[in-house]
């Protein structure tokens, strides 16, 4: 990734420029727009399926050329997903096949390292936030989680709409399999997302660099000093001082 | 002048006697529907009394006696006029009728008299429907429930379904072979339906409507869903409840309480059991035996393959036995679920805490 060297010009005392870091290209800007159109699109259209029974649920449905509607809805927001899926995972393995995938988002020793750190910290153990690179943890964990719950919801989707081309190969067994998973990975995906993805980036701090692309300079400091050490070579002091690990 | 005739023609002792006579008729004659009837059958007991109608056709007017007198009518003191109430006098007005049938259809109106409530059910009826639309043959209530001869139409039960077998001869003779006619001809079975107890009785409706369609499955819970009634044949009472959890299930109530006037293809218990001739689910000749269940999914679903018949849970809880696939994801979810989520929370809920208490330290020392 391309990095904007840090201007070095000396700044007048009354104006204060913000420096922008750089975060994400613009096609993984468009990857989450797209994946966040769709999965609401997804969620919207699917809920109502799934609570039919529901009067909340009846009253969106109608009349059954609704629900006739809303399951093309679901499966047009579907292909939507699948084709982003297709996409986000051709782009790794071409990046893979030339060894030019970064390794930013796969998981390692170190994360485990700052989950406890972070736990110590949160539990007032000690006074420092562990030091985090390009993503934390918790954005992977994040990452990870809807990685593979998509996974599932793609390839359960799938055998629901054509269940019985899925059964010519497979038992008919995975089909109310399919569909128990396929309705409770989706509500447990959006309450995860509501409860962690929200907090982290409106409650938390409100972060809108998937969708401009860049923190400044004092975010990325404080939340990704390693980050930021990289971005610009500066050191990145702690937010607060105190003892790092 | 005439006074004096009389006085001349008849002594008065018997003209007093006739009096007498007179007046003890009138006073015994409310008690004495027998006597009625006697007097009727003076005539009507003649096995070749007959008339020739208009159409051509031949209207007996022989009344056996036995049969009369064993009938329910006759055993509660019912004379011939209170429903043959256009008759009172000898000789008899002239009939009008063309046919033998139009003399039925015309006399049964007479039963409202007594029995209105039951007569009103029936103009609602898919028969008052029918006969509405011009067929004479439609059931009226001395054909199901016999004239002279009325007897209690349930006595034994399965009168009822040989009754309505004068008609419809084919479905009765179903019937006679599945499960429940089987139980109530070989048995007597009290507890098996006949066809009254789907149909109703009066006001019968006509079974191929949306609206039959969709409540049909409520029709089989009656008794279906009755724990005591079924525990008495070992079978079991949950099979309607988890019917409901099913795909085609939770479709037919929806329907059934947003569209009950639309017409929904979800399987109602009938598509896959049969109608009247349900069988035994262990009997190979059933529609859902494991021999014939593909075929019987394939009226609906024509493309489906052998293994689709594993996609019905049946009407049996997740159990690893049966439903091993489905059994494991719930198991799975059972404590992904709950793990994660309260993973979340509990992380997020330490985070507000310790930001808060950063917060308000930072506020402190300044």
């Amino acid at each position: 990734m391309s990095v904007s060297p840090p201007t070095s010009t000396p700044l007048d005392q009354s104006v204060s420029t913000i420096r922008t870091l750089p975060r994400f290209t613009l096609a993984q800007r468009w990857e989450h727009l797209i994946l966040l159109v769709s999965v609401v699109g997804l969620l919207i259209t699917g809920l109502p399926q799934k609570y039919r029974g529901a009067a909340w649920s009846q009253q969106i449905l109608s009349t059954p050329e609704r629900v006739y509607t809303i399951q093309t809805i679901h499966r047009i927001a579907a292909v939507v997903l699948t084709l982003l899926i297709v996409y986000h995972l051709g782009r790794a393995i071409y990046l893979m096949s030339r060894r030019r995938l970064g390794g930013d988002m796969l998981p390692s020793m170190q994360d485990v390292k700052d989950a406890f750190g972070m736990l110590r910290y949160l539990l007032f153990l000690t006074k420092a936030k562990p030091k985090f690179g390009k993503y934390n943890f918790e954005q992977k964990f994040t990452y990870w989680f809807v990685f593979f719950s998509i996974g599932i919801m793609t390839l359960t989707g799938f055998v629901l709409w054509f269940p019985i081309l899925f059964t010519r190969v497979l038992p008919g067994g995975v089909i109310p399999a399919a569909k128990l998973a396929h309705s409770t990975e989706a509500v447990v995906t959006g309450i995860f997302i509501v409860i962690w993805h929200f907090y982290h980036v409106h409650i938390e701090r409100l972060n809108l660099s998937i969708f401009n692309g860049w923190l400044n300079d004092q975010e990325t400091r404080s939340y990704h000093p390693l980050e930021f050490e990289r971005l610009t070579g500066e050191p990145a002091e702690p937010p607060q001082s105190g003892e790092n690990h | 002048m005439r006074n004096y005739k009389v006085k001349t023609l008849l002594p008065h002792w018997l003209l007093y006697l006739v009096l007498v006579i007179a007046a003890g008729l009138i006073l015994v004659q409310p008690a004495s529907a027998q006597e009625t009837s006697e007097y009727c059958l003076g005539c009507h007991g003649n096995p070749d009394l007959n008339m020739t109608l208009p159409d051509g056709g031949v209207l007996s007017l022989y009344i056996s006696e036995d049969m009369l007198h064993s009938s329910v009518h006759a055993q509660s003191g019912i004379e011939c006029s209170a429903c043959h109430d256009d008759i009172q006098t000898y000789p008899h007005p002239p009939i009008e009728y063309d046919s033998k049938r139009s003399l039925s259809r015309s006399y049964y109106l007479t039963c409202r008299k007594c029995h209105s409530q039951n007569y009103e059910k029936t103009l609602d009826s898919m028969h008052a429907q029918a006969a509405e639309q011009g067929n004479l043959e439609a059931p009226i209530c001395t054909d199901c429930h016999g004239a002279h001869d009325v007897q209690k139409p349930d006595e034994p039960r399965s009168l009822i379904y040989t009754t309505c077998g004068q008609c419809h001869s084919q479905i009765s003779e179903t019937y006679k072979d599945s499960v429940h006619g089987g139980a109530l001809i070989q048995e007597d079975n009290p507890d098996v339906p006949v066809c009254t107890d789907c149909h109703g009785v009066h006001n019968i409706q006509d079974p191929r409507t949306e609206q039959f369609r969709v409540a049909q499955p409520d029709l089989c819970a009656r008794c279906h869903a009755d724990a005591e009634l079924m525990s008495k044949y070992s079978l079991p009472s949950n099979v309607y409840s988890l019917y409901q959890l099913s795909w085609h299930g939770v479709d037919v109530a929806v329907f059934k309480s947003r569209w009950p006037t639309i017409w929904h293809d979800s399987a109602v218990c009938s598509d896959c059991h049969g109608v009247h001739n349900i069988r035994k689910t262990s009997d190979p000749a059933s529609s859902v035996s494991s021999q014939n269940l593909l075929s019987t999914c394939q009226n609906c679903h024509p493309t489906a393959g052998p293994n689709w018949v594993g996609a019905w849970t049946g009407h049996h809880e997740i159990s690893l036995e049966r439903t091993p696939f489905v059994f494991y994801t719930q198991a799975f979810y059972s404590s992904f679920t709950p793990f994660v989520l309260w993973l979340s929370v509990i992380y997020v809920v330490l985070q507000i805490i310790r930001s808060t208490v950063d917060r308000a330290r930072r506020s402190l020392s300044k």
